[in-house]
């Protein structure tokens, strides 16, 4: 049995694959597509196994089971961040850091991973076989920082709605107007780097609901209802460990 | 409508949730990516709410299976109110012990 996916779901996922292979900010598609083939290969290295049983993961020391040829600090995030998320704490973060990988590259690296997985978890619940990594384009990262970005809210810095120039794409969707991204914190989570946070925020509102959808209560807009999404979004939060 | 949140701790006492157990056992089988368990839990979900509901659960597990390593890998708060809305309710479901073990 195969079920039929809405056109606005397909057409997102396609979308937010297609971009793993082009130019990112602070990746080339290249290294994109590494990071995104890394993700699926954490799932069976070793050290992540042995850390996932241990009371805290910076007991257990090795090398990881890797596939692709990315600095260490990558590789490194990439598979904590794939295997045990719910126990990430801010000194790792800060030894990522200091190990070479730049905030940027951490932030554009993360919207990475989250769309694999988020793809990945998609077309194994469905029953569907996953997506062959997509092609790689050619082109140079942007290597573009919003002017506006101030660390305080996250451990790394973040980009307020009111701090968002007109340099800068519309991550917060204010036009044409009123501003549909105006939830919680964890909208702000990527806002470092704003093509890495639409192109994660395109994907989940069509797996989730956009903004405005979530906050009106008098219709159903999937083939769930409101209570059953939230109800499914808490339950795999839970089983997470996600604290948020 | 009053719903039980401790279900959503324990993934078996009743929510309330119409098709509550059903939709959980494919969440839980798509994080655990047990695809025997899969198999029966979709056919399950489609038997009760049909195929459009399959595929709209599936991609809510697999959104938040993205979002909550994006809220988990950058540090990212609940906003003040929310978390002090929420402080009876997170005690009563002990969600603090998340915080415990972290690096």
């Amino acid at each position: 049995m195969q079920a039929e996916i809405r056109a606005d779901l397909s057409e997102n996922l396609s979308t937010a694959w297609r971009h793993l292979g082009e130019a990112g900010s602070w990746w080339t598609g290249a290294e994109r597509v590494a990071i995104a083939a890394e993700t699926r290969q954490a799932a069976h290295c070793r050290l992540c196994a042995a850390r996932k049983q241990a009371a805290s993961a910076s007991m257990i020391t090795g090398e990881h089971d890797r596939a692709v040829d990315l600095p260490a600090p990558a590789i490194e995030a990439i598979h904590r961040i794939r295997t045990d998320s719910g126990r990430l704490g801010e000194s790792w973060y800060r030894s990522v850091i200091a190990a070479g990988l730049t905030e940027e590259q951490y932030i554009e690296l993360l919207s990475v991973v989250a769309i694999v997985v988020a793809t990945d978890t998609f077309h194994l619940a469905a029953g569907l076989p996953l997506p062959v990594l997509p092609g790689v384009r050619p082109g140079q990262p942007s290597r573009r920082r919003p002017a506006g970005a101030k660390p305080g809210l996250a451990w790394m810095p973040t980009l307020a709605p009111d701090d968002r120039t007109a340099d800068e794409p519309d991550l917060y969707r204010d036009h044409p107007g009123p501003r549909e991204r105006i939830g919680g914190n964890v909208q702000l989570a990527l806002s470092l780097v704003p093509d890495s946070m639409i192109h994660w925020w395109d994907m989940f509102e069509t797996m989730y609901l956009p903004g405005p959808a979530m906050r009106d209560f008098g219709r159903d807009y999937r083939a769930i209802s409101h209570a059953q999404i939230e109800m499914l979004a808490a339950r795999v939060a839970a089983l997470n460990q996600c604290l948020y | 409508m009053d719903y039980v949140f401790e279900g959503l701790m324990d993934g078996t006492t009743d929510t309330g949730v119409p098709a509550a157990a059903e939709l959980i056992a494919l969440a839980e089988a798509a994080i655990a990516r047990d695809t025997d368990r899969l198999e029966r839990a979709r056919t399950a979900v489609v038997k009760r709410l049909g195929p459009d509901a399959m595929i709209d659960a599936a991609a809510v597990i697999a959104g938040f299976d993205g979002i909550t390593r994006i809220a988990d890998a950058t540090g990212i708060p609940l906003e003040p109110p929310r978390a002090a809305d929420t402080v009876d309710l997170r005690a009563r479901l002990a969600i603090d012990r998340f915080t415990l073990a972290k690096w």
